[in-house]
Parts: structure tokens; sequence; C-alpha cells
């Protein structure tokens, strides 16, 4: 189950869970307060949830999340469980783990946290005028604060599980780009290009130097051209991870040949004081093609016109 | 140390092969070996096979380097070949670049850029 991925994501152990409980600074007391109010809230816990999703299905943005009769029913029943269970008088992982799964269902149904925080307020506006008309002010105060506690406690837990969600779908979504990013192209035998588009960081540079290396062996390749005109921004260290690929390329006897150098590039380059001697630079791919070549031992002719017969 | 490492001389190169883990003194035996064979005899090439090293750390890269810059001055041109490629990442990124000798990914490929380095003026 996703929720329980979660709670691995999220590190909610033992001790995270005394850490939160501590910083909310929900006690004992406070889950025995609620414990003792568990009747009442019994005793109006279909007004709160009827009262509760008034709210909901009189906005646009959150009565889509109801299309029909039976959803509404059926989560009407489900508020209520999840209503009474504040009133359990437990705090532990098993009430931490069902929290999370009313977060990860809301992030699946992409309920977003501004909703979820919005009625959380009619939530506890509800409760207060509940408390306030059946206890003691003194009471009704004590007993609120303690809610106020666990509620909050939720909300933590039910933010961090979108968030959670959240990094999980931009993992997955580098991990598409990872594969994407690094296109090592053969164009001929031993001779190989990287075509290199949109901005370069860190970890693509090493992801790079990788990809260059391996495929290097693979292929027997004398020779690897790296194309970064699509590179909008050549930095120091764009410079130095491509003076590094070139280094570690070398030690595979293999040559880099860097094309598609634009003039701005060019500029930079120069202006920054990189050094890239070490590899062999064209402003064209073409070029950096026929260099490749050559160093292979090959050549491109015209077909009429065969290499040679143009000097004389 | 000495004599551990065998060093193959094939025409004017020379051979071997890194089989063991080059420790200290293994490593500083095997430098002096090769050093003393060009000495004694007139060689062009030096030719390093580390296909068999699944690892190379800092020290190994210095001494290999090294050697090669010493077997130049005596003349005599060092190809390394069958470097891994994590071992050439690494070394990349560490700041070894291993300048001074050249690099072959197989001993062919190292056999054929010695005669290619010698056919050159």
């Amino acid at each position: 189950m996703s929720h329980r991925r979660y709670m691995t994501t999220l590190k909610l152990d033992e001790a995270e869970l005394r850490a939160r409980r501590a910083f909310c600074e929900l006690t004992e007391d406070d889950l025995q307060r609620l414990r003792g109010l568990r009747p009442l809230a019994e005793k109006h816990s279909a007004e709160l949830v009827e009262a509760f999703y008034a709210l909901l299905l009189s906005h646009e943005q959150t009565r889509k999340f109801f299309p029909d009769e039976a959803t509404v029913r059926r989560v009407k029943r489900t508020q209520s469980e999840y209503f009474l269970g504040l009133f359990e008088g437990r705090c532990d992982l098993a009430y931490v783990e069902d929290r999370l799964r009313v977060g990860a269902v809301h992030e699946r149904i992409g309920l977003s946290p501004k909703w979820y925080l919005a009625a959380y307020r009619k939530y506890l506006a509800l409760l207060h005028s509940k408390l306030g008309s059946e206890l003691a002010p003194a009471d009704a105060a004590a007993a609120f604060q303690s809610l106020q506690k666990l509620v909050f406690f939720d909300v933590t837990i039910a933010i961090d599980t979108y968030i959670a969600a959240n990094i999980e779908t931009i993992q997955r979504h580098q991990t598409a780009l990872r594969e994407l990013s690094t296109p090592v192209i053969r164009v001929h035998d031993r001779v190989l290009l990287l075509p290199l588009v949109g901005a370069i960081d860190s970890l693509r540079a090493q992801q790079i130097m990788d990809a260059v290396l391996l495929r290097i062996v693979e292929e027997k390749a004398r020779c690897i051209i790296v194309d970064i005109a699509g590179v909008p921004v050549v930095d120091t260290k764009v410079a130095d991870s491509l003076v590094k690929t070139t280094a570690s390329v070398r030690l595979l006897g293999a040559k880099t040949i860097l094309t598609g150098i634009s003039a701005q590039v060019a500029r930079t380059i120069v202006q920054l004081g990189v050094d890239i001697s070490t590899m062999h630079t064209c402003a064209r791919l073409q070029d950096g093609i026929e260099l490749a070549l050559d160093l292979v031992g090959k050549t491109i002719v015209d077909k009429d016109r065969p290499r040679g017969a143009e000097g004389g | 140390m000495q004599g551990i490492i065998p060093i193959l001389r094939m025409g004017d190169i020379l051979l071997t092969t890194v089989h063991v883990e080059l420790r200290d003194a293994v490593a500083e035996g095997f430098q002096a070996d090769v050093l003393s064979t060009i000495e004694r005899s007139h060689v062009s090439g030096l030719v390093i096979d580390i296909s068999g090293l699944d690892m190379v750390d800092t020290y190994v890269a210095r001494i290999l380097a090294e050697t090669g810059r010493m077997a130049r001055l005596m003349g005599t041109e060092t190809v390394l070949c069958g470097m891994r490629p994590e071992i050439a990442a690494t070394l990349v990124r560490m700041g070894y670049l291993m300048e001074g000798v050249h690099a072959a990914l197989d001993l062919d490929e190292g056999l054929e850029l010695l005669r290619e380095l010698r056919a050159r003026p």
C-alpha cells in the first residue's frame, strides 16, 4: 500500500512520533481528556459531518470530488470514522498510519492542501461551538486545547504526505529524464556522438561521464563527439565537467571532439579562463564528424568529385 | 619485491600485465624493474596492461603515471591499456589525469597506438 511506503519515506518511527507529539505538546492527559469526550462526539458526529459536507458541497472546487450521492454517503461514513478517531484517546504508530492513509487518499484524488486546510478550519469552528454549548467554559477551553493539539498533529502528517507524494513524482520524472538526457549515438564504426540538450548540473555531468565511458568501452570507440549546441549556458562548472569527461575518455584511449560552440559560448569559455585545449573543438557538428572520421582513418568524399581532385 | 610482475620484450616493445594488486613494495619493485629493463635494452615503447585490475587507488595511479613520465625521459613512450570505465571516472574525479602516459582501450589498440606514435616524425 502506498501509505505504508510514506511511513518509510517520512521516517515515521517511534522516535519521530515522540518528537512530533512533544512539539505539538500533545500529552497523555490531552488524549485522556479527548477520550472522555467520546460520548459527546458520538452524539454530535452525524450533525457535524453534515455541516462539514454542506461546506464542501456548496463550493464548486470541492464539489467535483463528490460526483454522486453514493460517493457522498460513503465519504460521510469515512468522515464520521475519522472524526471519532480524534476521540479514541490514542496516538500511536497505528494512528499515524491511519492518518497517513487519509493524506494519501487526498493526494491520489487530487484534493489539494488548500481545500484540506481550509475545510479543517470549518471542522474546528463546528467543534468549538459544540464544546461551548455542551460544557462549562473552563472545560470547553481545555477540551478545545487538547483537540487543537491532536488536529495540528494530524495536519502535519497530512501535509507531509502531500510533500512525500510530490517528491516521489519528481523522483520518477528525474529517472525518466536521466534516461533521456545522455543519448550516446553511434555515428559510424568507432565514432560516437552525444548531443547535449538542456542545462547541465553536477548530477547530470556525472551521469554524462559515466554513460560516455561505458559506451566507449562497449563500442570500442576511438572518438566521441560532444555537441553542446543545445546547452543554453556553459559556465565554469559545465566547462570543467567537459574537461573532466575528456580526461577520463583519454584514459580509455579515445578522443573527445567538442562541437556546436556558439560565439557566446566561445566568448564565455575564454573570459572564464577555462582551459579546454585538451579537446578538439569545432563550431559545427559537420566539421566534428569529418574530424572524427579523419581520426579513424576515414573520409567523406563528393560522389562526382573524388577527394584530391580539387587541387589539380 | 622486484620480479613479481613479469616484463616481456617483443621486438622493441616492452609488455607488462599488472594482474596483482600493486601494494607499496610491489609497485616500487615494478617501477624499478621497468626502468632498469628500459636502460638495459633499447626499446621505443612500453605497454602496461591493467585490464586485470578491479581497483586503482591514487597510489597506484601515481606510480603508473610516474613510471610513464620516467620512461619518456629515457625515450620510451608508455601506453596504459585496459582501464575500466569506472576506474577512469574515479581517477579523473580525484584529479589524477595520468598526464605523461598514453592510453588505449585494450592491448591490441595499445600496440597499434605505439606503432602510430613511432610512425610520427
